[in-house]
C-alpha cells in the first residue's frame, strides 16, 4: 500500500489508549473525592449559623427609630440583640415583636417576611426559630416542623427584662389635710438614665416599655371610717416636657389600667385602689424627648356623697417628683434572664 | 514501512499530551477536596460557639446596681474556688435544649494567670468526666477580671486578667 494518509501509527494508538485509561481511572475517583462533601449539611449549618450571628448579636434595622416599633414594610432586617455592643443580650420588646402574631404594627408572616428579613438568599428554605426563656420555662418558636437532615445552630443569651416600678400611696401621701385635688407627678430624667453607660442594664424608655403600678389609694384617706366610702376619681394623666428651661403639656396619657381590669381605661374614671401605667417605647419615641426630662402628672379628685371631700391623699406637690431612675428602691432595675435561641434550617 | 508520515504522532508526543491531561485532569478534579474533608469543622465550630456564648454568659452579671448581682458568676467562682457551681452553670448552659436535639458535651476548665516572676501559673478548675487523649475537643477561653492572687504570687493589690480555658467535647 503506497497512499497511507489518514492511517494512525501504533505509537498513536498507545499512547492515547494509556491516556483514556488514565482518564476514566481519575473519573472513577470522582465520586470517591465527593462522598464526603454532604452538600446539603454544610449549607445548611452555614446558613443556620449566619442567621444565628444575625439574630443574637445585631440589633437589626433600622436601628432608630428600632425596627421593632415600626411598619411591617420598614423592617429591613431583624436582629433582636439590645445593642451591637452588648451580644448575646436580647431585648424583650425585639423579642416579643420577632415572634408575636398579635403586634399593633401587623404580624410577619412565615416564610415570606422571616426569609427576606433574617434568612436571606435565593434558595427557598425552610427554617424554624425558637427560643427557650429558661426562668418562665416559656418556648416560643415560628417556622415549620424540623424533619430529618437540617443545618442546625444553637445560642446561649440572655434576655433583658424590663423595668417597673410598685409605688405603695401610703408613702407619699401629702401632710395637708385640707385638700380635695391632688396631683402626683412622676419624673422620667431621660439625661438622668443614660447615666448607665452599658445598654445591657439601662433603663431607655424610647426602646423598652416602662410600667408604674400605684397600689393602696385608699389607704392614703386620713379619716379611714369613711374612706371604703369617698370616691377616688382619676381626672387624667397629663404629660409635660421640661425644654429649655420651658414646662409644656405635650400630650395626655389615656390608657391606665384601674385596678384589677385587663383592658385600659380613658379618665376620668372612678378607681378604687390601683392605678397601673404602662408606657410604650412608642409613647416615648413620639415625644422626640431626646435628653428633656418628662413629667407625668396623674390627678386625682375626692368627693363623698357629692360634694367634695377633704383628705391627705397621693400627692407630691409639697415635695419633689417621684423618681424613676436607679437609685429608687420602688423601681425594679432591668434584669438579665437565661435563654437559648435555636435555629434549624432546611 | 510506512513513508509519508504527516499527521501522525509519535510515541513519545502522545505519551507527553496524555500525562499532561491526565495531571490536568486530576488537579482539577482534587481540587474539589481543599472544601472540606466532612462537615466535621461544622461540629467543631457549633460546638467552639456555644462554649463561647456560655462562658461569656457566666461573665455578665445579672444586674448592675444590687449589689449580691454586682458582679458576674464566673468571676465569684473563681474568687471563691467555687468550682462545683461553675460545673453545675456550664453543663447547665451546654447541655439546656429547646426544640432542638439533645445534647452530651463533656469539659475540662482551668484558668491561667501570671504569677510574681512572670510566669504563666494554669490552675485547673473542674471538669465533668477525666480526658483520655482520645477525645476530639474543641478549645473556648474568656478573659475574666477577678480579684484573687495568682499561684505563687503574693497577696492580689488590684483586679487582675485571668485566662478561663475550658475543653469540649461530645461523648
Amino acid at each position: 500500500m503506497t497512499d497511507d494518509s489518514g492511517t494512525l501509527s501504533i505509537d498513536f494508538i498507545a499512547g492515547f489508549t494509556i491516556f483514556l485509561l488514565a482518564f476514566i481511572w481519575v473519573l472513577s475517583m470522582v465520586p470517591g473525592l465527593l462522598v464526603n462533601l454532604q452538600g446539603y449539611t454544610i449549607d445548611y449549618d452555614a446558613v443556620a449559623y449566619r442567621t444565628g450571628v444575625i439574630l443574637v448579636e445585631d440589633p437589626g434595622w433600622p436601628a432608630s427609630p428600632p425596627w421593632e416599633s415600626q411598619q411591617n414594610f420598614s423592617v429591613t432586617r431583624f436582629g433582636l440583640a439590645v445593642s451591637r455592643d452588648t451580644p448575646n443580650i436580647l431585648s424583650q420588646e425585639k423579642v416579643d415583636r420577632f415572634f408575636s402574631n398579635t403586634s399593633v404594627y401587623g404580624a410577619f408572616v412565615y416564610p415570606d417576611d422571616y426569609h427576606q428579613r433574617v434568612i436571606f438568599g435565593d434558595y427557598p428554605y425552610r427554617f424554624n426559630v425558637s427560643l427557650l426563656d429558661v426562668e418562665n420555662n416559656q418556648l416560643r418558636s415560628v417556622g415549620d416542623v424540623v424533619p430529618e437532615g437540617y443545618g442546625y445552630i444553637r445560642r446561649v443569651v440572655k434576655i433583658k427584662g424590663l423595668s417597673n416600678a410598685t409605688i405603695d400611696a401610703p408613702l407619699y401621701k401629702n401632710p395637708d389635710n385640707n385638700v380635695t385635688t391632688h396631683e402626683f407627678s412622676i419624673l422620667v430624667n431621660n439625661s438622668g438614665l443614660k447615666e448607665q453607660k452599658n445598654p445591657a442594664y439601662e433603663i431607655d424608655p424610647a426602646r423598652d416599655q416602662i410600667m408604674v403600678n400605684i397600689t393602696d389609694l385608699r389607704l392614703t384617706i386620713s379619716n379611714q371610717t369613711q374612706a371604703p366610702s369617698v370616691n377616688i376619681t382619676l381626672t387624667n394623666i397629663n404629660v409635660y416636657k421640661l425644654d429649655g428651661g420651658i414646662l409644656s403639656l405635650v400630650r395626655t396619657f389615656n390608657t391606665p389600667y384601674i385596678d384589677e381590669n385587663s383592658s385600659t381605661t380613658q379618665p376620668p374614671v372612678e378607681v378604687k385602689n390601683n392605678v397601673s401605667l404602662k408606657f410604650s417605647p412608642a409613647f416615648f419615641d413620639i415625644l422626640n424627648a431626646g435628653s428633656s426630662p418628662i413629667f407625668i402628672n396623674l390627678s386625682f379628685n375626692l368627693n363623698n356623697g357629692g360634694s367634695s371631700y377633704y383628705s391627705q391623699f397621693l400627692n407630691n406637690t409639697w415635695s419633689s417628683p417621684f423618681d424613676y431612675d436607679y437609685d429608687t428602691p420602688e423601681v425594679t432595675q432591668p434584669r438579665l434572664r437565661d435563654a437559648m435561641v435555636e435555629v434549624a434550617v432546611w | 514501512m510506512v513513508k509519508n508520515d504527516n499527521g501522525q504522532l509519535y510515541t513519545i508526543e502522545g505519551f507527553a499530551a496524555g500525562l499532561i491531561m491526565v495531571i490536568t485532569a486530576y488537579l482539577v478534579v482534587n481540587a474539589t477536596s481543599v472544601y472540606t474533608a466532612g462537615d466535621t469543622h461544622i461540629n467543631d465550630m457549633q460546638l467552639e460557639a456555644l462554649g463561647s456564648d456560655a462562658l461569656r454568659m457566666m461573665d455578665i452579671p445579672i444586674n448592675a446596681t444590687e449589689s449580691d448581682n454586682r458582679h458576674s458568676d464566673l468571676r465569684m467562682i473563681i474568687e471563691n474556688s467555687e468550682y462545683d457551681i461553675f460545673k453545675t452553670k456550664f453543663l447547665d448552659y451546654t447541655n439546656e435544649s429547646g426544640s432542638g436535639p439533645g445534647h452530651d458535651i463533656q469539659f475540662n476548665a482551668s484558668y491561667s494567670c501570671r504569677d510574681s516572676s512572670d510566669n504563666i501559673q494554669s490552675v485547673q478548675m473542674v471538669n465533668s468526666r477525666n480526658l483520655t487523649g482520645g477525645e476530639h475537643a474543641v478549645r473556648s477561653t474568656k478573659w475574666v477580671i477577678v480579684d484573687k492572687e495568682c499561684p505563687g504570687a503574693g497577696p492580689s493589690l488590684r483586679e487582675r486578667a485571668v485566662l478561663v480555658e475550658v475543653l469540649l467535647w461530645r461523648d
